[in-house]
C-alpha cells in the first residue's frame, strides 16, 4: 500500500510543471485564447508529439493524469486531451494526428482534428464542422453535424475508454482548481484592507481552507480512479464517477470561491482568473455531468 | 502508486480477519457500565494477542507495526462490527505522547498498563472559559516540595469516570506569555481532591464529565516533556487524536454508508432522484476521505509524525459524518419523532462532530496558517 506517485511518475510531473511553465506563460495562454486563430501553434504540438505525449496513456492512466493535471495548473490551450480522448475511443491518433471527440453534436478541438470520433465510439467523416462562441476561450469549441459514421470495430473497450477520458478531464480540474486556490492565497496574503492583509479574515482564510479541502478531495479522487482503471477494474466504475462527479466540482468551485476572495480585480477581463473559472466550469459539463456521474454512484452502490 | 495490499500486508489482514473471527465476543451489553467491562475484556484479549499497541514500539509491549497494518486493524474491526477498546484515549493519544516525550521511567512505567486496560487514561484539557483557545486555559499548579499542587475545572473529560490517569495541562507559570506558562502532567485520579461528575448531552447520555480539582497533587516526576513546555506536548496529543482516531472514524463512516442505503430502502425512498443524488454526493465524500485517510498514512510513514494535514480529516470527517445523519433524517419520515430511533441518537451525537476535539473552526484556521500560510488571524 502506497499512495504516493512513484519516482519515474514524479519525474513526469515536474517535467510538465518545468516544461509547461516555460511554454505558457498566461501571457500566452492568453494571447492563444483571445488572439490566435487555432489556439495553439505548430510548434507547440511537435514538442508534445516530440515528448510522446499523445501516447503517454500506453505507459499507464495514471502517467496520463499526471500530465492532465498539469495541462491544468498551467491552462495550456492544446488539443492534447481531445486528441488522447478521440485515441482511447479509438481514432488513429498515432504519428502526431490529432483527434477530437464529438458529444451531442458539439466537440471541441473538431475544427483542427485530422479524425473526429463519436462518445460512442464510431468514426465521423464527412462532417461539417462549424466553430462556434465557446463559454471556455481556452479550448476551440465546434458544431459537427452530417457526415458518415462508421460503427465501432469492438476491439475497444468502450466503457474503459470512457472512464479514462472522464478521469483525465476530472484530472485536469484538479490542475485548475489547484491554480485557481494558488491565485486566491497569494492574493489575500498581498492585499490589504482596512490596515491588514486581507487573508487575515477568517471569511478569506476560512474560503481557503475550504479551497484546499476540495484540491486535495479531488485529487485523491481522481489518482484512485486512474489506479483502479489499471490495476483494479472492477472498482473502476464506481471511482471514475466519483473522481468525475467531485473533481468536476472543485474545478468550478474552487475558482468561483477564488474570484470571490479577488474582489472586484478577478472580475475584471484584464485579470487572468476567468480563463480558469471558464475551464473549470466547461470540464464540469464534458465527459458526463456531474448529476450522471452521481446517478451511477447511487447505482452502483446498490441503491 | 499502488493502493492494493503487499502479500505480507494481505498476509497481516487474513491473520486479523481469522483471528476476531475466532474471539469476536458478540452484541455489546447494554447500560454504560457493562459496556465498559466488555470493552475492556475485549482489549486484554487483543492485548494478549499482542494487538492493543499494534503501532507501538516492541520494547514497550506494542507490535511494532506499520501504519498500513494499523489501519488494516481498524477496517478488520469495524468491518467484523467488533467492539472498541476499552481505553481509547491511552491507546490512540495519552500513549503516542509519551513514547515521543516522555522519560524512559515513564515509558516504562505507564505504557504497559496502558494496554492491559488496567489503567484507563482520560484527558484534561478544555475548560469551562478555554475551549478553542486552549492556551488560556486557567487551572494553576504550584510546585511544593517534590509535588505539584493543582486547582482548576476541566470539562469534556470522556472517561474520567474510569479513568486511573488523566493527561492535565495546566499553567505553571503565570507570568510567561499563554503558550509558554504550561505544563503537561500525568494525575492520578484516585484522589479526593478529583470531583468527577457527569456532564449530560442533548442524547441524553453521560459520556463526558466535568472535572473539579481541588488542591490535587501530582508527583514532579510525572511531568511529560519538561516543566513550561506543556502546549508542544498537548499538539502532540491532538495530533494524534486527529490522524489516529480520524482513521478509525471514516471507517465508521464506511459501516454507516451501508446502514444508510438500508434505511433510505426502507423508507421506500430509493426512486427518489433527489435522495439519490444526495446520497451519492455523500457516498463520493466518504471515498474521498478513506483516500485522504490512507494518503495520510503514507505521508505519516514517509515523515515520521503526522503533520497540520490530520486537520483537514478530521473537518472533513465532521461534515461527512452530519450530512450522512441528516439525509437518514430526512428519508426517515414519522420515524424521526421518534427519539428512541438509532438514527435519531445518531444525528444528534453527530453535532458534537464538528466541535469535539478541534473545532471546524479552529481547524480551518490551522489549515489556513500551517498549510496554506496565510498571516494569523487578529
Amino acid at each position: 500500500m502506497n499512495f504516493d506517485l512513484s519516482d519515474d511518475q514524479r519525474t513526469i510531473k515536474s517535467t510538465a510543471r518545468e516544461l509547461l511553465s516555460a511554454r505558457y506563460p498566461l501571457a500566452e495562454v492568453r494571447r492563444l485564447a483571445l488572439d490566435d486563430e487555432r489556439g495553439f501553434t505548430d510548434a507547440q504540438w511537435s514538442e508534445m508529439v516530440a515528448l510522446g505525449w499523445p501516447e503517454i496513456a500506453e505507459i499507464g492512466t495514471v502517467e496520463m493524469i499526471v500530465v492532465a493535471e498539469e495541462l491544468g495548473y498551467a491552462l495550456a490551450p492544446t488539443p492534447l486531451q481531445s486528441t488522447w480522448a478521440a485515441g482511447l475511443l479509438g481514432a488513429d491518433v498515432g504519428d502526431g494526428r490529432r483527434g477530437a471527440v464529438v458529444t451531442d453534436g458539439l466537440s471541441a478541438d473538431a475544427g483542427t482534428a485530422d479524425v473526429l470520433v463519436d462518445w460512442d465510439g464510431s468514426v465521423v467523416t464527412g462532417a461539417s464542422v462549424e466553430p462556434v462562441r465557446a463559454l471556455d476561450p481556452t479550448r476551440r469549441l465546434f458544431r459537427v453535424s452530417g457526415g458518415e459514421r462508421e460503427p465501432p470495430s469492438g476491439d475497444v473497450d468502450l466503457e474503459r475508454a470512457r472512464g479514462q477520458a472522464a478521469t483525465m478531464n476530472a484530472a485536469e480540474s484538479v490542475g485548475v482548481a489547484e491554480r485557481a486556490m494558488e491565485m486566491a492565497v497569494a492574493y489575500a496574503k498581498e492585499r490589504r484592507q482596512f490596515d491588514r492583509p486581507i487573508g487575515a479574515y477568517q471569511a478569506v482564510s476560512h474560503a481557503c481552507a475550504q479551497m484546499l479541502l476540495e484540491v486535495e478531495g479531488a485529487r485523491a479522487a481522481v489518482y484512485w480512479a486512474a489506479w483502479a482503471l489499471d490495476f483494479e477494474p472492477e472498482t473502476a466504475p464506481l471511482a471514475v464517477a466519483c473522481a468525475k462527479a467531485y473533481a468536476g466540482d472543485a474545478g468550478r468551485r474552487v475558482p468561483r470561491a477564488s474570484l470571490q476572495v479577488h474582489g472586484g480585480i478577478g472580475f475584471t477581463w484584464e485579470h487572468d482568473l476567468h480563463f480558469f473559472l471558464k475551464r473549470g466550469e466547461a470540464n464540469a459539463h464534458a465527459y458526463g455531468e456531474g448529476t450522471a456521474h452521481r446517478e451511477r454512484i447511487a447505482a452502483l452502490a446498490g441503491l | 502508486m499502488d493502493l492494493t495490499l503487499s502479500p505480507a500486508e494481505r498476509e497481516f489482514r487474513d491473520a486479523v480477519r481469522g483471528w476476531i473471527e475466532a474471539n469476536h465476543p458478540g452484541r455489546e451489553p447494554d447500560g454504560d457500565r457493562d459496556v465498559f467491562e466488555f470493552r475492556r475484556a475485549w482489549q486484554r484479549a487483543l492485548n494478549e494477542r499482542g494487538w492493543a499497541g499494534l503501532s507501538w514500539p516492541t520494547e514497550y509491549g506494542g507490535a511494532g507495526a506499520t501504519l498500513v497494518e494499523l489501519a488494516i486493524f481498524y477496517e478488520e474491526t469495524a468491518r467484523a462490527g467488533a467492539p472498541q477498546m476499552a481505553n481509547v484515549l491511552g491507546l490512540a493519544m495519552g500513549g503516542p505522547t509519551v513514547i515521543a516525550h516522555g522519560t524512559e521511567e515513564q515509558k516504562q512505567r505507564f505504557l504497559p498498563p496502558i494496554l492491559s486496560a488496567d489503567e484507563i487514561w482520560c484527558q484534561g484539557f478544555s475548560e469551562p472559559g478555554s475551549g478553542s483557545d486552549l492556551a488560556s486555559l486557567k487551572t494553576r499548579a504550584v510546585r511544593d516540595g517534590d509535588d505539584w499542587v493543582v486547582t482548576g475545572q476541566k470539562v469534556w473529560t470522556t472517561y474520567a469516570h474510569e479513568a486511573k490517569w488523566c493527561m492535565l495541562v495546566a499553567r505553571t507559570n503565570p507570568d510567561a506569555p499563554k503558550h509558554r506558562g504550561l505544563t503537561y502532567f500525568l494525575m492520578d485520579m484516585e484522589q479526593d481532591a478529583v470531583d468527577v461528575r457527569p456532564l449530560v448531552q442533548i442524547t441524553g447520555e453521560a459520556e463526558f464529565n466535568e472535572l473539579f480539582i481541588d488542591e490535587a497533587r501530582i508527583p514532579h516526576e510525572n511531568i511529560v516533556g519538561g516543566e513550561g513546555n506543556g502546549w508542544p506536548v498537548a499538539i502532540t496529543t491532538l495530533m494524534h487524536e486527529r490522524a489516529g482516531l480520524a482513521f478509525a472514524l471514516q471507517v465508521q463512516v464506511q459501516i454507516a454508508l451501508r446502514e444508510l442505503q438500508d434505511q433510505i430502502r426502507e423508507a421506500g425512498a430509493a426512486g427518489d432522484p433527489l435522495v439519490r443524488q444526495r446520497f451519492a454526493q455523500v457516498f463520493a465524500e466518504a471515498q474521498v476521505l478513506r483516500l485522504n485517510a490512507y494518503r495520510g498514512l503514507t505521508a505519516t510513514m514517509k515523515r515520521g509524525a503526522p503533520g497540520p494535514e490530520g486537520s483537514l480529516g478530521k473537518w472533513h470527517w465532521a461534515e461527512v459524518n452530519q450530512s450522512l445523519t441528516e439525509l437518514a433524517m430526512d428519508v426517515a419520515g414519522p420515524r424521526a419523532l421518534l427519539a428512541d430511533d438509532a438514527w435519531t441518537y445518531r444525528f444528534l451525537r453527530a453535532r458534537a462532530n464538528s466541535i469535539e476535539g478541534g473545532t471546524t473552526e479552529i481547524l480551518r484556521n490551522i489549515v489556513a496558517e500551517r498549510v496554506l500560510g496565510l498571516p494569523r488571524g487578529a
